[in-house]
């Protein structure tokens, strides 16, 4: 995942053809086999009927089989170069939704959203801060007032030591 | 036989008007466009977004809005198409080819105009022939052991995976992936703990909105961000005057509509990307029988009525294999098993039968729902454009706050909305490696119906595994399957499916 793009071109003309479905499918086959470990503990078969584990290992070994087989075509085959990961946009967006996670319940809903807003403003580098403030104190006094009283949902507005 | 039609469409009707399940449609229809029309976020990622503000509501109604929601958000993406050039989703590509060059001639009203006209006329057709072929598929699916049910829904991927755009073999590996997750938390049968690693929240398994929402909405939000992928928004500045056609408009544009609606009618019923292939496939064929085929690609009026009613039919013949049978047949009707699912409804036969005032409910509803969009949404489209110019820098982190909100008010739980983020990661990776997160879906969706039909099946056949080529239905159903697979796979046929739509892209 974090293949460094001009290495990347070089590979293409290089011993690995297709370096967009190579690493997809070797990213597939370390999700199987983690799979096949995560299940390894339940039990399997019995007589003819299924244990818990005999479904998720027959699907982790077909998408092992899978995997494989994408790995090798990219291997083979000629096919795109790796593409370019955005770092900026998916780091702030995600840490905006983690926050939001971590702050929901402590915080309730008005900080929250605002603080989240701005966080995720951040993965643009576009933004332009003044507007986006006044934007994004508009979103929270919407958000205060169409989730828990328009919809009707259990959101608590004002932080805990408040309440 | 043909009073059953009216007699069960009188009922769906009498459920549809009630002043609440209305109120719920249009809600669904309006919420559907606005967010629809938004820049970059296509029906799928619109049903995903707004699947948790429909839990609350009893079943009848979430079921009535989040189709509204999905009749919106089509209709939406095609205003997009239109005046932007921006198509929301792929069904509406080619609408952008020739609607837009119709805006820029200053001819967008009649073009947005033929789009709903043509979308709603399909979709009273398609609405019919659901009410029509609804009982006695249901009847055929009665008749449906467990080995049949496992060939069946084998056979609905196996259509997904060949009508879908891309590699045959990256999308059957997405609908492994997918069924895998479907199967962390409880095991059905002993209720053993799968691969949930003693974390509480996955115990009950993963979330389907949860996955749902990540894999198209954060995804998506997060894509848009990409250096490169700033879209040029050369939205039409003209203003709108005049949304009425000409009478020769109509002219042109209603044998069009005619054939649109025939050929999407058929593609919807057919699993895998139904809607999609439908306005491919009606373009093409629309440039192949004109007089004039230069015409098409400079604001032909047939290229924007033809693809959208063909949209518009096949998006709702498509309710036809969930309500019957109980598979669903693309992403969007996989949203639609999963919001059943919250609401105890396990889509299939069964349902027809047992709660038909739900199942036709909302058949009487879609039919409602288009008739808003083209009362309510033409006269509304300045709105819609004004929503047009807000840029992405602000209009995103609603969107994140939003999601999140949506997210955590399913079950109240924080850990749903890190999942989420964990899901919005692996679909952004997906997409940079060309996997199409649309069949994951579709797994996650019948991995657990799958898993449960082939144990039955094992079960009864004492774990004799040729039980699925023993039984004649189900040895069609395989044999289907197979042969599709194998032509999927022929170099011939893939060159020319590949073609489709590279034509229709460029």
């Amino acid at each position: 995942m974090s293949e460094a793009p001009g290495s990347a071109t070089e590979n293409a003309r290089g011993l690995i053809k297709g370096p967009q479905d190579f690493y997809g499918g070797l990213a597939l086959v370390a999700i199987a086999l983690f799979a096949l470990w995560a299940s390894s503990d339940l039990a399997g078969t019995r007589g003819f009927s299924f244990g818990p584990g005999t479904a998720p290992r027959m699907f982790a070994v077909l998408l092992l089989g899978l995997g494989a087989a994408v790995a090798l075509s990219g291997f083979l085959q000629d096919g795109p170069p790796l593409q370019r990961f955005g770092i900026r946009g998916p780091f702030f967006v995600t840490l905006a939704i983690l926050a939001f996670s971590v702050a929901i319940r402590p915080l309730g809903l008005i900080i929250t959203s605002f603080v989240c807003f701005l966080i995720a403003a951040a993965g643009s580098d576009e933004t332009k801060w003044k507007e986006t403030v006044i934007v994004g104190i508009c979103l929270t006094v919407g958000c205060a007032l169409l989730f828990p009283y328009a919809l009707g949902l259990p959101l608590d507005l004002f932080p805990r030591i408040l309440r | 036989m043909d009073f059953d039609i009216f007699s069960h469409l009188g009922l769906g009707f009498s459920v549809a008007f009630s002043p609440v399940n209305l109120g719920l449609c249009l809600i669904g229809a309006l919420v559907g466009t606005l967010v629809g029309v938004l820049p970059g976020i296509g029906t799928i990622a619109t049903v995903a977004m707004l699947l948790p503000i429909t839990f609350g509501l009893p079943p009848v109604g979430a079921l009535i809005m989040l189709a509204g929601i999905y009749y919106g958000a089509q209709y939406g993406g095609s205003t997009t198409s239109i005046l932007v050039n921006i198509p929301g989703e792929a069904g509406s590509v080619v609408t952008a080819l020739d609607g837009f060059q119709m805006a820029k001639q200053g001819r967008a009203g009649p073009a947005l105009a033929i789009a709903a006209i043509g979308s709603f006329f399909a979709g009273c057709v398609a609405t019919v022939l659901i009410a029509i072929l609804g009982a006695p598929l249901t009847k055929l699916a009665l008749a449906f052991g467990p080995a049949e049910y496992f060939s069946l829904m084998v056979l609905g991927l196996i259509f997904a995976v060949v009508l879908a755009k891309g590699s045959v073999l990256k999308a059957i590996a997405m609908i492994a992936f997918g069924v895998l997750l479907s199967m962390v938390g409880s095991d059905i049968e002993t209720g053993a703990s799968r691969m949930s690693f003693n974390i509480p929240e996955l115990a009950d398994g993963l979330g389907f909105a949860t996955v749902a929402m990540g894999l198209f909405g954060f995804a998506e939000i997060i894509r848009n961000l990409d250096p490169g992928a700033a879209m040029d928004r050369d939205l039409v500045q003209q203003k709108i005057s005049g949304l009425m056609p000409t009478k020769k408009d109509i002219k042109d544009s209603t044998p069009a509509i005619l054939r649109g609606t025939v050929l999407g009618s058929i593609l919807g019923i057919l699993p895998g990307g139904g809607a999609v292939i439908a306005s491919f496939a009606a373009y093409t064929f629309e440039k192949k029988i004109s007089k004039h085929p230069e015409r098409f690609g400079r604001g032909a009026i047939e290229g924007v009525a033809a693809p959208e009613s063909a949209n518009n039919a096949a998006a709702q013949t498509s309710f036809i294999p969930l309500l019957t049978l109980g598979i669903p047949p693309n992403a969007v009707m996989a949203l639609m098993v999963g919001a059943m699912t919250i609401h105890g409804i396990v889509p299939g036969p069964q349902v027809m039968q047992k709660q038909p005032e739900l199942v036709w409910g909302m058949i009487a509803s879609m039919w409602i729902g288009n008739l808003m969009l083209l009362v309510i949404n033409l006269p509304m489209v300045g709105i819609w454009v004004r929503l047009l110019r807000v840029p992405y820098r602000l209009l995103f982190p609603c969107i994140v706050v939003f999601c999140s909100i949506g997210i955590y008010s399913v079950n109240n739980a924080p850990m749903d909305v890190v999942l989420t983020a964990a899901f919005g990661l692996v679909g952004y990776w997906l997409v940079k490696h060309d996997f199409e997160p649309a069949p994951m879906l579709l797994g996650m969706v019948l991995g657990p119906l799958m898993e449960e039909n082939l144990r039955r099946a094992l079960l009864i056949s004492r774990g004799d595994w040729s039980v699925f080529l023993t039984r004649p239905l189900s040895a069609t159903l395989m044999a289907i399957a197979a042969f599709l697979l194998l032509l999927a796979v022929l170099p011939s046929l893939r060159k020319k499916r590949d073609e489709v739509f590279v034509e229709s892209e460029s």
